[in-house]
């Protein structure tokens, strides 16, 4: 069949951008290792724990480990999202791919998105079918389906976006590696702010807090409000798994946060792209 | 078919391209000549909007070359063509084809005669790592011939090649004259350009030295070379 319009090139390059990255070793050799790994573990869902003399309910020790295993995967699968987008252009540039494509009826931004959503699409894919294994693993233990946990692991798909565009865009204007460092180093700079908000919202903290905090909203503060919230949108999906009916337990401020920078960062893609020279 | 409006295109202080305009009209063999770096590539950089003139206009087909429209009809082969290596010809000629937007039996059949066309029959499932540069050359030219263009914009095509592949790039060459293509050539190799083009511009320091034709630049006892030494040279 024959698709016409804008569309028709961006899904055309998704297509040759998956076909691409699939095909390669490297690429291969890490999703059997991943899924080998998570097959490994599953005996961590068995439910004989003793604590203080007393056994721990399977139930609990089930849905602890596949919160873990939940925040592993989408963590992993975050990097792996990075490492695949960081050579896209440049592979492209070396190979002649991006002058072929452009000497063709085909906008610069038609191609940046066929690039991101090729990339997105396959990085989506992976982290599905790790969670997928863990759903079906959890699902058999407990005896009982967790529809909830294939939500999460959707909601997690917002972090890749981010995580793809962030890289193509930085990629741009560092060398690749760098694009990948700052990313990983942004997004461990998350988690740490996290770990520190949390510990000053304990008991502990805000007694600390009381006694030396400056009144008013501080620079710290709001930093931490605008800094892309990875860890903040995959505790956010997290919290779907095991709350009663669909209810998040997480503020949904994170994923929010994602989404507004998937949209800024993307729109300064787009623009810097297309005032790049072609080679 | 091309036209340049008083382009410039400007590196910092240096103009790679000074203040050209020309045309070229549908049909012609055109060659456009300069030593290294005296802005050839820029220009065809320009028509294709791959980098964007500091100053003046570029169309194609009528259409600006800003607008990707302009490229419908256009095949485009770049100096130092290069192929994904772990694509066949064949793949690549496809691919080719499905972002020419053609359904796949249309980009089949196309595949197929481009194959015949550039003398790859036989190779063209191999992966294009084993190739060779010619090879690869003539693949790219294939790559340019995919939907039947209106205009070929060829930058250097016979770069890098031994004086057989030359002869054959040549003659395929010559065999597209004969359906009404206009090509515009970018080449240092003058008296294939003597051979093949009508017209020739040369270009200098990214200043238009001169445009005419051939028959009427090359003079009694001269070659083509003559004429571009002395402009080069003053």
């Amino acid at each position: 069949m024959k698709m016409t319009g804008s569309f028709s090139p961006i899904i055309k390059i998704a297509k040759y951008t998956l076909s691409d990255e699939v095909r390669q070793k490297s690429f291969i050799v890490m999703f059997v290792i991943c899924a080998l790994f998570i097959l490994m573990v599953r005996g961590c869902y068995r439910g004989d724990y003793m604590v203080n003399g007393q056994e721990v309910e399977a139930a609990k020790v089930v849905m602890m480990v596949s919160k873990i295993t939940f925040h592993v995967i989408a963590a992993g699968v975050m990097f792996l999202a990075a490492l695949l987008s960081m050579r896209v252009f440049r592979r492209d540039r070396d190979e002649g791919t991006q002058s072929c494509i452009l000497s063709k009826p085909i906008n610069r931004w038609q191609y940046v998105a066929g690039r991101i959503l090729g990339l997105w699409i396959l990085s989506v894919a992976f982290m599905f079918v790790l969670h997928g294994i863990v759903f079906i693993i959890t699902s058999v233990k407990l005896n009982a389906v967790m529809p909830e946990y294939l939500f999460a692991s959707l909601l997690c798909s917002f972090n890749l976006l981010f995580v793809v565009i962030a890289v193509l865009l930085f990629s741009l204007m560092m060398p690749d590696i760098a694009a990948l460092l700052l990313i990983i180093g942004a997004g461990i700079t998350g988690l740490v702010a996290d770990g520190i908000f949390a510990m000053s919202r304990s008991p502990m903290g805000q007694a600390v807090m009381q006694t030396h905090a400056p009144s008013g909203m501080t620079l710290w503060q709001v930093v931490y409000f605008l800094w892309p919230k990875l860890s903040g949108t995959q505790s956010f999906a997290a919290s779907f798994i095991g709350a009663d009916g669909m209810g998040a337990t997480a503020p949904v401020y994170p994923l929010m946060n994602i989404i507004i920078y998937c949209l800024v960062l993307g729109a300064l893609l787009f623009w810097y792209f297309n005032k790049e020279d072609i080679t | 078919m091309i036209e340049l409006n008083a382009v410039t295109k400007r590196y910092g202080s240096l103009a790679a391209v000074d203040n050209v305009s020309f045309s070229v009209g549908a049909g012609e063999y055109f060659a456009l000549l300069g030593p290294n770096g005296a802005g050839k590539t820029t220009i065809v950089k320009m028509l294709l909007d791959f980098t964007r003139p500091s100053s003046g206009s570029l169309s194609l087909n009528g259409t600006s070359s800003t607008n990707a429209a302009s490229r419908a009809l256009v095949g485009y082969l770049p100096e130092n063509h290069r192929m994904p290596p772990h694509l066949s010809g064949w793949q690549y000629l496809q691919r080719c084809a499905e972002l020419a937007d053609m359904s796949r039996p249309e980009a089949r059949e196309q595949c197929e005669r481009i194959v015949k066309l550039i003398g790859m029959e036989g190779r063209e499932h191999s992966k294009s790592n084993t190739y060779s540069k010619g090879m690869i050359q003539r693949f790219g030219l294939g790559a340019a011939l995919i939907g039947g263009p209106k205009l070929l914009i060829l930058d250097e095509p016979t770069s890098g090649l031994d004086p057989i592949g030359i002869r054959e790039i040549r003659q395929l060459l010559e065999s597209l004259k004969n359906q009404g293509m206009t090509i515009f050539l970018n080449s240092h190799l003058l008296s294939e350009v003597e051979k093949i083009c009508d017209n020739a511009a040369i270009i200098h320091q990214g200043k238009l030295m001169v445009k005419d034709k051939i028959s009427s630049l090359v003079k009694d006892g001269d070659t083509l070379e003559d004429v571009f030494v002395r402009f080069v040279k003053g």
